[in-house]
């Protein structure tokens, strides 16, 4: 899987940071990866490998956890930076997903 | 939509906006002869429905509390009971349903029922949600009472009631009001009530689905939110604007889309609307919409209304900022671009 730019992921959750209202900083590492300090939490965020069903891993203070999206990697790391965030679990169910002929 | 799609109009505005003037100045229009109205009172007793000089037995007043919080599950009811006479021949034939809300109440709510409820689906579309605000007083109350702003961003028409208390527009309508009003959501038209008197084809073809030619308006629905300029609108909280894209959209983008605005803003979303050009559907558009953290499934034209084939989202927003939504977008939609069509 490929999926979207690391530029565009990593602006992104810069302007996450800013919906949520949440402090805390985005850098992009030598490596490539997405590294989020805030709340006393460090998060990086890396390509998942090619050969795994996920795109993203999402490392929380040491814990490693596969996200398949960016909108996965989203939840992570609001869960983390957000201590009053209590995600919606509503699923918005687009069916169909393309209308019937 | 089918032929027998019944829309569903919401009255609301603060109390004393003149909603019960005007609805009983409407109701005795030709054009609302087979309209079946509902009333929510808040209060012991109920008095707008003894203002109101409705046919009896297509006229329902609901008193056990305030719609937007207690009585959701009355109103699909009632909804549901109403269709049921409908159809027994019980009743008028009625083509439209007008809810006159209570002053206090928070629209969002009723707008989910209607759009979600399963009792009603597929009988009722949302026609359209029409708020008056007080010409006199209309600033002082959107200045203090948070309910009332959101009922004003929700509209799709804005009716200014009382301007006969205070004079021709110009004079009457402090730059305030209109400032405010637009600053609230510049999308929907301004209307004029004069003693309560309108022109009812003004304020009740707000909706997506217009019952004269039983099809969908989109563009009217629209307005012009979406057509690609962008209104800086700068009040402390509610943001209206438009994002327009050319790209067609994958379904599973949108869906992912939609899923993360509902997760993240949840309640800030006070209203989205849109026509979205999917890619896996070129030739028919999808129509979406949603009130908070409640999106309605797609509508699918039949056509596209015009030869613009971009789509128009629509957000009306509470400190929900628009970069963050369009790069959420862009990253979806780019995250998805190597999964398969139909896929």
């Amino acid at each position: 899987m490929t999926g979207a730019p690391v530029d565009l992921a990593c602006e992104l959750l810069v302007q996450s940071l800013v919906a949520w209202r949440v402090a805390g900083s985005v850098e992009r590492a030598g490596d490539g990866a997405l590294v989020i300090a805030g709340n006393a939490k460090d998060i990086r965020i890396d390509r998942a490998p090619p050969h795994l069903m996920f795109r993203w891993m999402v490392t929380v203070d040491g814990r490693q956890r596969p996200a398949i999206s960016l909108v996965a990697v989203l939840r992570q790391v609001r869960e983390a930076l957000d201590p009053g965030y209590a995600a919606n679990r509503v699923r918005i169910a687009v069916a169909p997903l393309v209308p019937a002929s | 939509m089918g032929t027998d799609v019944i829309p569903v109009s919401v009255l609301t505005g603060f109390l004393g906006s003149g909603k019960t003037t005007m609805l009983r100045h409407l109701l005795g229009q030709p054009e609302f002869a087979r309209t079946a109205v509902i009333i929510n009172e808040f209060g012991e007793v109920g008095i707008d429905h003894e203002l109101i000089a409705a046919s009896e037995d297509s006229f329902i007043d609901l008193q056990t509390g305030c719609l937007c919080c207690k009585i959701r599950t009355d109103l699909a009811q009632t909804l549901a009971d109403l269709l049921r006479r409908r159809d027994e021949g019980r009743c008028v034939p009625f083509e439209r349903i007008v809810i006159e809300t209570s002053g206090l109440a928070d629209p969002a709510p009723i707008l989910q029922t209607l759009m979600t409820d399963t009792t009603i689906a597929g009988r009722l579309v949302l026609g359209g949600v029409v708020t008056t605000v007080d010409a006199v007083n209309g600033a002082a109350t959107l200045s203090r009472e948070g309910v009332s702003q959101k009922q004003v961003a929700v509209a799709d028409r804005i009716v200014l009631t009382k301007s006969d208390l205070a004079g021709a527009l110009t004079e009457f309508a402090e730059p305030a009001l209109l400032h405010r009003l637009e600053e609230l959501n510049a999308g929907a038209p301004l209307l004029i009530a004069e003693h309560g008197r309108i022109d009812p084809r003004l304020v009740f073809n707000a909706g997506l689905y217009d019952p004269r030619t039983k099809s969908t308006d989109v563009l009217a629905w629209l307005v012009e939110e979406s057509h690609g300029h962008t209104h800086a609108r700068h009040d402390a909280d509610i943001k209206t604007y438009a994002i327009v894209l050319d790209k067609p959209i994958r379904a599973v983008a949108l869906t992912l889309f939609l899923e993360a605005l509902a997760e993240h803003c949840g309640d800030d979303i006070l209203r989205l609307k849109g026509i979205v050009n999917i890619l896996e559907s070129p030739d028919r558009p999808a129509v979406i919409h949603g009130v908070q953290h409640v999106f309605h499934a797609p509508a699918w034209l039949d056509r596209w209304p015009s030869d613009d084939r971009s789509s128009r989202i629509v957000f009306i927003t509470r400190r929900v900022p628009r970069r963050w939504v369009e790069v959420l977008l862009e990253a979806i939609s780019e995250e998805v671009a190597d999964v398969p069509v139909g896929g």
